[in-house]
């Protein structure tokens, strides 16, 4: 007989006012932990090679296109030499290794002709290079 | 008059029920739509240029003609190149100069070639340097 008293429905408000709040600070959080691709309008396709780490993205990446278009953090540069100047003005203050690495992603079919005056003026500006590509495993 | 009354059934609070499934919603939404890809890669500090006079001797070099593979003057593939890089054991090499490996290519070489070579290098222990033709006469 209890049992049956016990059994009479209750009604049970869960607290939900705050559930908005929670899911905005979660919102907040992603946003400023999240690290935004600078050079996602860049198109190319990476090169494929073995033994390949994972690599630390950074603040400074520079990139050459299919289109033979040279970025310098996703803004479009003229040449190879305002790579130099864009790199080291960069890295001036950063005395870590970590500040002072430059991702390189470069398109596969590139000719060295035009990619390898870009690699000589990131290492002239006294930057360490992170070469990005595929791992063919 | 008419305005008065139906003031007294407006409610002064914010209808704040559906904020926690629009932000949860949102929530989803950039969970699904970011790519958590890693880039993958290796790490080489390529030396700034210096002009050497003379070529200096016993330094491996990888050679890249018409999108070739050659090593020390010998046709192979990337593989073999691999094998060959890694039997000099120049991880093991403590003076960063006898580590190095020059790596020169023509104006055609395509980066997909340029890229596993110095990656080659890189896996083997080596420190690549580039090599690059120097219109008064020397090397680079």
């Amino acid at each position: 007989m209890s049992r049956r008293r016990g059994s009479k429905k209750r009604v049970v408000d869960v607290p939900v006012a705050s559930m908005g709040d929670i899911a905005f600070l979660l919102i907040i959080f992603f946003m400023v932990c999240s690290n935004f691709m600078k050079e996602s309008a860049v198109k190319l396709d990476p090169p494929t090679a073995k033994d390949l780490e994972t690599i630390k993205e950074t603040q400074v990446s520079v990139a050459i296109s299919k289109d033979e278009e040279i970025f310098l953090n996703g803004q479009v540069v003229p040449d190879a030499e305002a790579i130099e100047w864009g790199v080291a003005a960069l890295i001036k203050d950063k005395a870590s290794q970590e500040g002072r690495t430059v991702v390189f992603k470069c398109h596969n079919e590139i000719d060295k002709a035009f990619f390898e005056p870009v690699l000589e003026s990131i290492s002239k500006a006294g930057a360490l290079i992170n070469a990005s590509g595929k791992d063919e495993e | 008059m008419r305005k008065h009354k139906k003031s007294k059934f407006r409610s002064d609070k914010l209808p704040v029920e559906a904020f926690s499934d629009i932000a949860f919603l949102l929530i989803i939404f950039f969970i699904l739509v970011t790519s958590l890809t890693k880039h993958q890669g290796f790490l080489t500090e390529i030396p700034a240029g210096q002009k050497s006079e003379e070529k200096q001797d016993k330094i491996p070099s990888v050679n890249i003609k018409d999108n070739i593979l050659l090593f020390e003057g010998n046709g192979v593939t990337i593989d073999e190149l691999r094998s060959k890089l890694f039997e000099l054991k120049l991880g093991e090499k403590e003076n960063d100069q006898k580590r190095m490996v020059t790596l020169e290519a023509t104006g055609q070489a395509s980066y997909q070639n340029y890229f596993a070579s110095m990656a080659a290098i890189d896996a083997a222990g080596g420190i690549v340097t580039i090599v690059k033709e120097d219109t008064s006469g020397g090397d680079k």
